[in-house]
């Protein structure tokens, strides 16, 4: 009794230890957002603020530019996300349905991809970009941001498609529907929701992208992180709107992450470990 | 028209090859070109073939070298870090059961913050004086003056200090990921080494660690490729300094390209750079995941 009672006290602690230590941080992030904006530097620093104030979330009106980077933010991941799932649903099926050397290779090759350091590709996508007419426009952004969606999603695809009982679509082959049929009849009304989970998983992926997006935009279409990382530098760190776009930019993400916890463990490791 | 099986895998695997092949496969060769061509980057696709000279000015270089190792000492003390309290994590959830759940929500909620939000927020609680962590630090009694570690200011700990926000990001991630392997051990294996009398110490060693070693070499490979590639993070940290203290090979890279424009060499380093990653992945791959299975 004794023991077991010192047992779980010390789990309690410990337990509380790891809580404060991971949440701290994001913690003083949001606390700091709603300081007053000459309190971000105070010293010594505060935990909590002492007075609430908005004022930097309100400054963030004196920069329209990086108001308008969240709207590229937002375009470009959507065109990403609807790029990507063009390609890939198809290409997932194949890979899933029928087992063949091509659809292995293709998997091996989609994992190979995650090997390529952004920077290498990125001058080679700008000029591959600038060829095309497409520097500086939204859909270059996205597109670049699809080289690393298509092959997430095609694992996670093809890992949520080889759950669906092959019976489904033979029952459909065999009422007289083609191939391509069973594919939009069956396949995708059943596997909606694995779409949609990997649907918000490339949209982020396009949200939190950097290096190409630092590359491929220069002044009308940077994106949230770019205006976010420039204003550093730009402004001699406002600390305070610092941390109101911060908190703003991560918001969704930390919604997301919350709601699908499990699946994006499978996510990040492309489905080699399943949620 | 009849389709075989295998002409309709063909087709709906087409559309996503030609856009790989175009926005993945082409890059990657123009960039192998350019590795042995004196391209500058004002005038992308040309310039003279120079054979291996980039290669033979990248391999002799101390700066490039310098960073390679940084790049390694970097990616080895983040990823132990992660791994060590991530995997304590996960064994943790696992002993609790059901009551880890809120555990695990409070651990999901910096899987996907984004990197940059990560890296700025770290660098505003290091700022020397007036940050937080120096500050706490001074309350403890562990310091005596807020000023006295100078985080990213000083090239003995700058390599540490860029990781730490890797480090609690991705920490959860290996937590979670590891918890998801453990989950999927049977139960029954673990009491039956319980009956014949396996120690605690025993069941870990004989059945955890061997059953959970594909997962371990999946979450290694992929989070250590991560921190090897890791740019943002660091980028809006330090952009590699104090004097190229924090300078690891993606950002050297970046550097050599944009700001001094010489993109043969940059793509002589990435080449080589890829090449490294490629075989310790393949290394790690049969060394961990290979053991478990032929064992």
């Amino acid at each position: 009794m004794n023991s077991s009672f010192a047992q779980r006290t010390t789990l309690a602690l410990l337990v509380a230890t790891i809580l404060i230590i991971y949440v701290f941080p994001y913690a003083f992030l949001v606390s700091t957002s709603v300081k007053p904006p000459e309190d971000a530097l105070a010293i010594p620093p505060t935990l909590l603020p002492q007075r609430i104030s908005l004022e930097n979330y309100s400054n963030i009106g004196e920069f329209p530019s990086v108001q308008r980077s969240f709207g590229n933010s937002i375009i470009i991941a959507l065109l990403c996300t609807g790029w990507t799932l063009l390609l890939a649903v198809p290409a997932a099926y194949g890979v899933a349905r029928f087992a063949t050397w091509a659809g292995k290779l293709f998997l091996l090759v989609a994992l190979v991809t995650r090997l390529i350091p952004p920077v290498s590709v990125g001058i080679p996508l700008f000029a591959i970009m600038r060829s095309l007419g497409l520097t500086d426009t939204h859909v270059g952004v996205a597109l670049a941001h699809a080289t690393i969606g298509v092959p997430l999603a095609i694992w996670l695809l093809a890992s949520f498609m080889e759950g669906i009982p092959h019976e489904l679509e033979e029952a459909a082959r065999v009422d007289g529907c083609s191939r391509l049929g069973a594919l939009f009849r069956i396949i995708i009304p059943v596997a909606a929701g694995g779409i949609a989970v990997t649907a918000v998983f490339v949209f982020l992926a396009s949200w939190n992208e950097f290096l190409f997006s630092l590359l491929l935009s220069s002044t009308g279409i940077k994106t949230a992180p770019i205006a976010i990382a420039e204003f550093k530098s730009q402004y001699s760190i406002q600390w305070g709107t610092m941390t109101s776009l911060s908190v703003l930019y991560s918001l969704p993400v930390i919604i997301f992450s919350l709601v699908m916890q499990k699946r994006i463990v499978a996510g990040m490791t492309m489905g080699a470990v399943k949620g | 028209m009849k389709l075989t099986d295998r002409s309709f895998v063909l087709v709906l695997l087409l559309p996503a090859t030609l856009f790989l092949a175009s926005f993945v496969g082409y890059p990657l060769f123009l960039l192998i070109r350019d590795s042995f061509h004196d391209v500058s980057i004002y005038a992308l696709g040309e310039g003279e073939f120079v054979g291996w000279a980039n290669y033979a000015k990248a391999l002799s270089s101390s700066r490039v070298l310098d960073s390679a190792g940084r790049t390694l000492n970097y990616t080895i003390l983040a990823l132990s870090a992660e791994f060590v309290l991530g995997f304590g994590a996960a064994l943790l959830f696992n002993a609790m059961g059901k009551r880890s759940e809120i555990l695990r929500t409070v651990f999901a909620f910096p899987l996907m913050i984004p990197p940059i939000v990560a890296g700025l927020l770290w660098r505003f609680m290091l700022i020397d004086n007036i940050g937080i962590v120096n500050h706490i630090l001074e309350q403890l009694g562990l310091i005596a003056d807020s000023s006295d570690i100078s985080w990213l200011g000083d090239r003995d700990i700058v390599l540490f200090s860029v990781a730490l926000p890797n480090i609690w990001l991705t920490t959860s991630f290996v937590a979670l990921a590891l918890y998801t392997g453990l989950q999927n051990i049977p139960s029954e294996l673990i009491e039956a080494a319980k009956i014949d009398g396996a120690s605690a110490m025993q069941r870990f060693h004989r059945i955890t660690v061997p059953l959970l070693r594909p997962v371990i070499a999946v979450v290694l490979i992929l989070r250590g490729i991560d921190a090897a590639r890791a740019f943002d993070m660091i980028w809006i940290q330090t952009e590699g300094g104090p004097r190229f203290a924090s300078e690891i090979l993606s950002i050297h890279i970046y550097r050599t390209m944009i700001r001094y424009g010489n993109v043969g060499e940059a793509s002589a380093i990435a080449a080589l750079f890829m090449l490294g990653m490629l075989l310790i992945s393949a290394m790690v791959f049969f060394l961990i995941w290979g053991r478990g299975t032929w064992q």
